[in-house]
């Protein structure tokens, strides 16, 4: 210890035999080169035996996919105007990937972002949650950025990892509300339809009306960027790009301007008005009120503002033309004059003298019109719409009869459009009585006005009413003329479809137009009249049967007519709930629609005083 | 005293060692030249081979010294090396939650690393020490302080890596040192003993690293993330390599650590199993060089000094190799001549002036 470790000879006790030191050094020596050979070994195994399988994971590792979606497939109308459009839109989307991994950090971006933009944070992390942590696939978190938003997350985005804004086609439509039932709204697909396994999270499906229809066509292929990035995700090299397919365009049969021009008309009332053409069965427009805001439906909607509409009293989602029924009143009277002259049972003469009451035992049935009409035909009947000829007219014909020109005019079954959710509306059937089938008159009475168990759709009576315009062909009606992909051309056609003939004598068919012309030109109908425009058409008030002591403004107001009347080219019916007297409310609506559709395309100045 | 390098001792220099330490260097400097490190760029390679210049200052000086007149030296050493670790505690400069450096003007030192050869020549000096012939129980317990205090001032930096970097450095002195082989298999026995007091004692990411090791796919994106990517650099390397322009894992920055600790990952992925076989040959020629100066020593004091200097730079490189290739658990230890860092440059050639000084003076 005094001199320290003096270096010297070896003396005892250290490593007295020199061999002995020198074998332990190649002891250890032997153990290096082992443990060498192990990690040669090692090498060997992940590079030669295992180097493909990894070669693949670095692949992975580097390479990102950004999907770009397909701009949706555009609907036009018959002239070849967009009913709806597509613009770029700018939505959050949240890349899992991305994001801090632990989960302080990471509820921390997502706090963030919520403050941002003023988004439940619930919602994000929500969204987050639902998929691995370890995906590359975008979450689209909420659609319709503003520019401002968009703004502020870029300003932040240092701070924002895996948060982006992605440039995404939507919706636009020509107003808030335009076409709302007929176009139906695209969200994003639920978990039901995730379920089905044709979508992926966060694809946009059309979710009612024609979008749902024809979500196929209209969906487009989705393209994608395959881009090499480094270990903070930074894009560094486009390696491979597929370009997005549109979908396919859609040419409908509607008419943009009628549409337009019908909607303005309802402003402010709820109901339904259906336009048709009687030579093809075209729905030229489609119109429910209240419509629902599609605008907001298509994109992110909050969770208030959904359920306002959903649990709104007025039922905006519903759509009234094909989905409310309501007894068509006396536009039922057509049906029974019709099926009265064919079967012989009721003659254009027959003349009666209308009190206003008519008592059948110990009930008693009124005329609308207080003291009644006096002495009326067949023709001064239907244009006045007197109850009491057809309370004895019905019980002549009898419900058998009725009911099946009812049917043949395809009442009481869906028309078969290309809508979801038809309703069939309802013909009363013949009672068994005593194994026989017999009809109480009480119910025929009611039948013959339009009242009692009938229930119709705003387009059942379209169809009807284009039957008795056209001479009896039933259409099946159409709303798509055909379906084009861009570069294949025609890829879908529908050539229109007749679905049934009323048979009728042709002095029957005269008659009827006749009389509904005069129903316009001088009877309950002429509210409707346009000089210039030979308009036939009837009107009806349907009583609510639920309602028995409600008062007149309970009472549905209908219009049906076609025009010009002797070479129909148009089917315009109105339907307005709870509107009171159909001469009163609805035929002036039909009445600014048909002047829309007839006048106001040569020059906007023929508003005449009626 | 004066160090003159006289004629004779020039004669000796072992000019295999060198060239193969210069081969490793080269193959750093290309593989740090690949990367785009920090906002410097390639400026890392630059930096790096002014610290092998100075470094290799550094290694004639060592070399150019009598060992034996070092190893005298040792305890001044062990002091002063001990010292500079209690500085870091004082004045160091946390980077990434460790306390390792301390920043001396332009450069940032880590004492850690220039202690490993304090170290040894202080446990040198205790063993050839005449009081500590024969080398029994007794002695040994005289060590225990001398190894416990630095390996805690180490691990509370913390340097594990470093660390644990001393105890097989220890045992190829004691194996060395002729120390009877029942009497090191029961010490053994008693630090496997220990390991369960140790684990309490480890933080909690060291743990996380070592339950990592035992099963990678744990935690893919969080402590294994290292240990994965490293995998697949070097398994997607295979044969031949991706080569420079084809190695993403690295130049995409992958890889984390890639120009320090996990560089070899980077090598493997470029040049394939054939380049690393080409690296790991040159480190088993300095290896098998710094032995064979070892069993060829003339007295117990050199063959110790180049048994500890070879089992030092040894240790290193298969710590190292073994954390990259997913063999052993993640320490922190870079890889000697290869990873970018001064400190690590410059006790790594310190060590190679070690052995060149024993093999110069085996012959006088």
């Amino acid at each position: 210890m005094r001199r320290g470790a003096a270096p010297g000879p070896a003396r005892p006790g250290l490593l007295h035999r020199r061999d002995s030191g020198k074998q332990r050094v190649m002891a250890i020596a032997a153990v290096c080169l082992g443990a060498f050979l192990v990690i040669i070994g090692q090498l060997w195994y992940l590079q030669v035996l295992e180097g493909g399988h990894f070669l693949d994971a670095s692949d992975k590792n580097r390479i990102r996919i950004r999907p770009i979606a397909a701009p949706r497939g555009i609907l036009f109308d018959r002239h070849g105007v967009p009913l709806v459009d597509n613009r770029p839109a700018f939505t959050l989307s949240l890349i899992p990937r991305e994001m801090p991994r632990e989960p302080e950090r990471r509820e921390a971006v997502l706090g963030r972002v919520a403050a941002l933009l003023r988004i439940p944070f619930e919602e994000l992390a929500e969204s987050i949650a639902k998929v691995s942590a370890d995906s590359f696939q975008p979450v689209r978190v909420r659609r319709g950025l503003t520019l401002e938003d968009t703004a502020k997350i870029e300003e932040w985005k240092i701070e924002l990892p895996g948060v982006i804004v992605e440039v995404e086609p939507q919706r636009t439509y020509p107003s808030s509300r335009f076409a709302a039932h007929l176009l139906g709204y695209v969200r994003e697909a639920n978990d039901e339809q995730l379920k089905q396994g044709r979508y992926r999270r966060g694809d946009m499906v059309g979710q009612s009306g024609l979008e749902r229809l024809l979500d196929e066509f209209l969906r487009g292929r989705d393209g994608g960027e395959r881009i090499e990035v480094d270990a903070l995700g930074r894009p560094v090299r486009l390696v491979q790009q597929s370009e997005p397919h549109p979908g396919a365009e859609v040419v409908t049969t509607v008419d943009r301007r009628i549409q337009e021009a019908a909607e303005a008309a309802m402003q402010g009332r709820a109901g339904a008005v259906v336009a048709m053409d009687p030579r093809s069965g075209d729905i030229l427009a489609i119109v429910s009120t209240p419509a629902f805001e599609i605008d907001r439906f298509t994109g992110t909607i909050d969770r208030a503002a959904w359920l306002r509409v959903v649990q709104d009293p007025d039922r905006p989602l519903l759509n009234r033309a094909i989905q409310s029924q309501y007894a068509p009143g006396s536009i039922f009277k057509i049906v029974v004059t019709a099926a009265g002259l064919q079967e012989g049972t009721l003659a254009p003469m027959d003349r009666i003298e209308c009190t206003g009451e008519f008592r059948l035992g110990a009930w008693s049935f009124k005329d609308w019109k207080a003291g009644g009409h006096g002495p009326v035909d067949l023709h001064r009947a239907l244009a006045d719409s007197c109850n009491i000829y057809y309370y004895q007219a019905g019980l002549r014909i009898g419900g058998a009869a009725i009911t099946k020109y009812a049917r043949a005019f395809g009442l009481g079954e869906a028309t078969g459009i290309d809508l979801a959710g038809e309703k069939a509306g309802l013909i009363p059937r013949a009672k068994a009585r005593r194994g026989r089938e017999a009809w109480p008159a009480g119910e025929v009475v009611n039948m013959s006005i339009g009242q009692g168990q009938l229930l119709v759709t705003p387009l059942q009576v379209a169809r009807f009413m284009a039957a008795v315009a056209n001479g009896g062909v039933l259409w099946k009606p159409r709303l798509v003329q055909r379906i084009e992909r861009p570069g294949q051309g025609v890829v879908w056609s529908d050539p229109g479809k007749v679905v049934g003939h009323v048979q009728l004598a042709p002095i029957v068919w005269a008659f009827l137009r006749q009389s509904l012309t005069a129903v316009v030109n001088d009877g309950t109908g002429v509210g409707a009249r346009i000089p210039g425009l030979e308009i036939a058409g009837k009107t009806g008030t349907a009583q609510m049967i639920a309602h028995s002591r409600a008062d007149k403004g309970q009472d549905h107001a209908w219009f049906a007519a076609f025009a010009p009347a002797h070479d129909p080219e148009v089917v315009v019916v109105v339907l307005v709930e709870r509107g009171g007297k159909g001469g009163q409310v609805a035929a002036p609506i039909a009445r600014k629609i048909l002047n829309a559709i007839f006048f106001e395309k040569v020059a906007s100045v023929v508003e005449l005083p009626g | 005293m004066i160090p003159i390098i006289d004629r004779r001792l020039l004669q000796n220099v072992d000019w295999t060692l060198l060239v193969a330490a210069l081969g490793v260097i080269g193959l750093s400097a290309t593989t740090l030249a690949t990367l785009n490190v920090g906002r410097t760029g390639g400026g890392i390679v630059a930096r790096q081979l002014l610290w092998v210049a100075v470094s290799a200052l550094a290694l004639v000086l060592v070399a150019s010294l009598d060992y034996r007149r070092l190893v005298r030296l040792g305890p001044a050493l062990y002091v002063a090396g001990l010292a500079g670790l209690a500085l870091v505690f004082a004045f160091g400069r946390s980077v990434s939650g460790a306390r390792r450096w301390i920043v001396l003007g332009p450069v940032s030192v880590q004492p850690s690393e220039l202690f490993k050869l304090c170290f040894l020549l202080m446990v040198i000096w205790l063993l050839v020490a005449r009081w500590a012939q024969p080398a029994t129980l007794g002695v040994l317990l005289v060590l225990a302080p001398i190894i416990a205090v630095p390996f805690v001032l180490i691990v509370k930096q913390p340097d594990l890596g470093t660390a644990l970097l001393l105890c097989p450095l220890l045992v190829a002195l004691l194996v060395g040192a002729g120390v009877r082989l029942r009497l090191l298999a029961w010490m053994s026995a008693a630090g496997v003993a220990a390991l369960p007091l140790a684990w309490v004692a480890l933080k909690e990411y060291q743990r996380e690293r070592i339950m990592v090791y035992l099963d990678p796919v744990r935690d893919p994106l969080g402590s294994a993330y290292n240990v994965i990517q490293a995998k697949i650099a070097i398994g997607s390397g295979q044969l031949l390599g991706k080569g420079v322009a084809g190695a993403t894992q690295s130049r995409l920055a992958f890889l984390p650590e890639r120009h320090t600790d996990f560089i070899f990952a980077v090598f493997a992925e470029t040049w394939g199993f054939v380049g690393c076989l080409v690296l790991l040959a040159c480190y088993a020629l300095m290896l098998l060089r710094g032995f064979d100066i070892a069993a060829t020593a003339r007295e117990p004091v050199g063959r110790l000094v180049a048994l500890g200097a070879t089992c030092l730079l040894a240790s290193q490189i298969l710590i190292n190799v073994g954390m990259v290739t997913g063999l052993l658990p993640v320490v922190g230890i870079p890889l000697p001549f290869m990873s970018y860092g001064g400190s690590s440059m410059l006790v790594s050639m310190m060590t190679l002036g070690l052995m060149l000084s024993v093999r110069m003076r085996q012959f006088q």
